[in-house]
């Protein structure tokens, strides 16, 4: 009888749930949700930092590939479905930002999500088939001058941070691209390879075909230059005064409990502190961005904001 | 000579014990998920990547790709046995195969699909060593505008598929695509179709359509009439193919492999296309198209044989350019880079041992899949001596955990379960789910090439005639379309019309 009332006692204080349950977080394995098909960049990355960070956290961290929707299905799923306890995150890539100021989506950045740790970001550059006439950005402009429309450019998907900063870029450079989205980088590897489209914009995904001699790199989107390619300028040296490195990092659902937060904070922090996840992100160009809780939320806060310009600037705003 | 010495000293790395063994579990692991509906390789594949790190970058690989290619051969199994099809490639293999097994020729049925695979594998293997570098212009040189047109071509052959009318073949497709359209809109991101439900933004998933249309419905549909059962029993004693079938099966296996390399090649639907294109391909030329459908075992070894050839084929875009031609093997690509590796066009050059290691390996478990499957052959028809009573909650009980386990998701097992009682009800009035499924997973990709190619030509529909590849997919389709139509081609015709009519 005693074992049955102390049991019914765990049981309440389970139904009470938050502070009591997160002194024991976490009790079983974590599943973060990873919106991009497996073997991609993300999709690498994401797993060395999975799993270094399973080390500090005491519970293995399992990678779940919801791909679609240019990033925003896994994010919007777990907003929508997850509870709130600490054994759902995902990986929260611009978009998630940036989609709902284009269209009407079933999530709302600023509150849907629990904000943990911001990460890293990606290093974008632009590719065009090493076959082609291309041989630096200004032959592109030139030839864009002259046929307007005619330079087309493979994305992996619309809205993405690529979309938008060719879009960016062309305004600048006064001239007008053709936007064709395809689903990630694979794709459009092929297609500029094939010589389908004239240029590539994509995260490092090329970098074996650069290095190979198959694609030539024409623009990369950091601050500085990228030490694996140093004779590419950056979009800065070209004049355009542009940085684009679309960072990322990783929340829950709304109404996280903070001390579980900080469990995951801390556990992630370390994650990214190890020298080995350090090398395999060095492997796709990415470098680590790190960005606490607090620090997080308001980055999310100024982000929308910046979309928000950017975007209408563009025409590609929402407009009811 | 080059080659061959290439191959000695992949070989050399292909037989060291610890990747015999590496290769033995990858093919056996890939036997087993390929044999269990639902559990598809990739699931597999993602499970067992953390063991592989343990490892040599060569034993990991090597066992990872023996999933793959084992699962292929396993595949055909289910589709053979119970009409459940493993994945939209082995579709096709139901249409006869299960025919077959429902005659007591399952054996012969199961034999001729592991020859089969095993002479397709073996010859994807042999070209992959000679001429993969070659090819890898080919995979890039479909472009939208010639994927489309591929699709196309595709779905006028889907129409071969079909034994009842070409009216409600072509109305099945119809639905198919339109139920493919379901979800965010793969260029804008716009939901479509989807009534605000968020399960239903990432679309409805193709392993619970399948297993509904053709694994629950059969079920069903099989309750109806428990004697028809006998047959089976009786007949079981013929488990290898005879003299006859060898040699009836001999030009679709070789057909179908060349055919099926070539469109495993192509980055997307290739080993899908291929498997319904070589079902197509050997009843347009048989002079007995009749008896397709009701168990002609050409209508199993000439589609088996291409989509293990196009598994093999998949292997060229990864290993020249780096670039996954499907989800699998971006599960590999992944494989490669956590293990410090970057497939591509230095990866021949960079680590030859590895490259010519994974391809010989290939070789040896090709080999091991042989030995593997054959005796299990007599195993499997056995099965089919189970009573209803434990046969059927059997496949439906592993049909929900197959559905669930693909995608951790309950609303996926409504799905399939839905897709069941369509499936039922669509037997029941004479219309066949397998233009459907294949219309399912064409039609997403038709839209969004069509799409692409309009935004690159600028709206010009011309693109499509002026460039080579793509105007030689269209002619072939208007030839299929109108030959019917042509009095020289009637007489062929009506030999066609007997086999929808009857």
């Amino acid at each position: 009888m005693v074992n049955r009332r102390m049991l019914a006692l765990a049981l309440a204080a389970l139904a009470l749930g938050g502070s009591a349950l997160a002194q024991d977080y976490p009790a079983k394995p974590v599943t973060l949700i990873v919106p991009w098909p497996a073997g991609g960049s993300t999709d690498v990355a994401m797993r060395a930092i999975a799993e270094a960070a399973s080390k500090h956290l005491g519970q293995p961290i399992v990678v779940d590939n919801k791909a679609g929707g240019s990033g925003t299905v896994g994010p919007a799923t777990m907003a929508a479905t997850g509870k709130p306890d600490g054994y759902t995150i995902a990986q929260i890539p611009i978009t998630v930002f940036r989609l709902p100021l284009m269209q009407k989506t079933t999530w709302d950045p600023l509150k849907d999500f629990t904000y943990i740790v911001h990460l890293t970001g990606y290093t974008f550059g632009i590719t065009s088939n090493a076959e082609s006439q291309f041989k630096t950005w200004n032959d592109v402009v030139e030839y864009a001058k002259a046929n307007p429309g005619k330079v087309t450019y493979a994305t992996p998907g619309a809205g993405t941070s690529l979309h938008i900063g060719m879009e960016q870029i062309a305004a600048k450079a006064g001239i007008k691209l053709t936007h064709v989205p395809f689903k990630g980088g694979a794709e459009t590897n092929a297609a500029v390879l094939g010589g389908h489209t004239t240029l590539q914009a994509d995260s490092s995904g090329w970098k074996p075909l650069v290095e190979a001699g198959k694609l030539r790199l024409l623009a990369i989107w950091t601050a500085n230059r990228s030490k694996n390619w140093p004779d590419t300028p950056t979009l800065k040296e070209l004049g355009y005064g542009f940085v684009f490195d679309s960072p990322f990092g990783i929340a829950g659902p709304k109404g996280m409990d903070p001390k579980v937060v900080a469990k995951l904070h801390d556990a992630l922090k370390k994650a990214i502190d190890d020298p080995a996840v350090q090398e395999q992100l060095a492997k796709y160009d990415m470098v680590v961005n790190y960005k606490n809780t607090e620090e997080y939320r308001k980055f999310v806060a100024e982000s929308v904001e910046t979309e928000k310009k950017v975007l209408s600037d563009l025409g590609l705003a929402k407009t009811n | 000579m080059d080659i061959l010495a290439s191959v000695a000293q992949g070989l050399g790395v292909a037989l060291q014990p610890v990747n015999l063994l590496a290769c033995f579990i990858g093919v056996f692991i890939g036997t087993l998920v390929g044999v269990l509906p639902g559990i598809g390789p990739v699931s597999a594949m993602s499970l067992l990547l953390p063991v592989t790190l343990a490892g040599t970058p060569e034993a990991g690989i090597i066992m990872m790709a023996g999933i793959y290619y084992g699962s292929m051969y396993g595949g055909s199994t289910t589709s053979i046995l119970v009409n459940i099809p493993g994945e939209a490639a082995s579709v096709v293999t139901c249409l006869d195969g299960h025919e077959m097994a429902k005659q007591g020729r399952a054996g012969a049925a199961l034999g001729i699909a592991a020859l089969g695979s095993f002479f397709a594998g073996t010859f994807a293997i042999v070209a992959l060593m000679l001429i993969a570098p070659t090819l890898a212009r080919w995979a890039v040189a479909f472009g939208p505008a010639e994927y489309f047109s591929l699709m196309v071509l595709g779905l006028v052959v889907l129409t071969f598929l079909t034994q009842g009318s070409m009216a409600k073949a072509l109305l099945m497709a119809c639905v198919g695509a339109v139920l493919g359209l379901i979800g965010l809109d793969s260029i804008t991101a716009q939901p479509r179709l989807t009534f605000d439900r968020l399960e239903l933004y990432d679309g409805i998933g193709l392993v619970p359509v399948v297993m509904g249309l053709f694994g629950i419905a059969e079920v069903l549909h099989n309750l109806e009439r428990p004697i028809a059962r006998e047959v089976i029993k009786t007949k079981l004693s013929q488990l290898w193919p005879n003299r006859a079938e060898w040699r009836a099966s001999a030009a679709p296996v070789a057909r179908g492999t060349v055919l099926g390399f070539f469109l495993g090649i192509l980055p997307g639907g290739g080993a899908v296309i291929s498997s319904f294109a070589s079902y197509a391909l050997e009843k347009r030329l048989s002079k007995t198209p009749e008896r397709f459908g009701r168990g002609a075992i050409e209508g199993v070894a000439g589609p088996e044989a291409a989509n293990n050839a196009a598994a093999g084929g998949a292997f060229i875009p990864l290993m020249t350019l780096g670039i996954p031609p499907n989800v699998v093997m971006a599960l590999l690509l992944g494989a490669f880079i956590i293990h410090g590796l970057q497939p591509g066009p230095l990866l021949m050059s960079q680590n030859p041992t590895l490259f010519w290691g994974i391809v010989a390996s290939m070789y040896v478990g090709n080999a091991m899949l042989l030995v593997l499957n054959l005796p299990l052959v007599g195993m499997w028809a056995q099965l089919l001596r189970l009573p209803y009573n434990v046969l059927f909650p059997l496949i439906v009980l592993f049909s929900i955990v197959g559905v669930y386990c693909s995608s951790n998701n309950v609303f996926d097992v409504y799905v399939m379960v839905a897709f069941g009682i369509l499936g039922y009800l669509m037997r029941k009035v004479g219309y066949e789910p397998a233009p459907l499924v294949l219309a399912f997973v064409l039609g997403p990709m038709l839209e969004n090439n069509l799409r692409k190619a309009m935004i690159l030509s600028q709206g010009d529909l011309s693109t499509f005639l002026t460039r080579p590849i793509s105007a030689t997919c269209l002619v072939f389709a208007a030839a299929l379309l109108l030959a019917p139509l042509l009095p020289a081609l009637r007489r062929k015709r009506a030999v066609v019309a007997l086999d929808e009519t009857a």
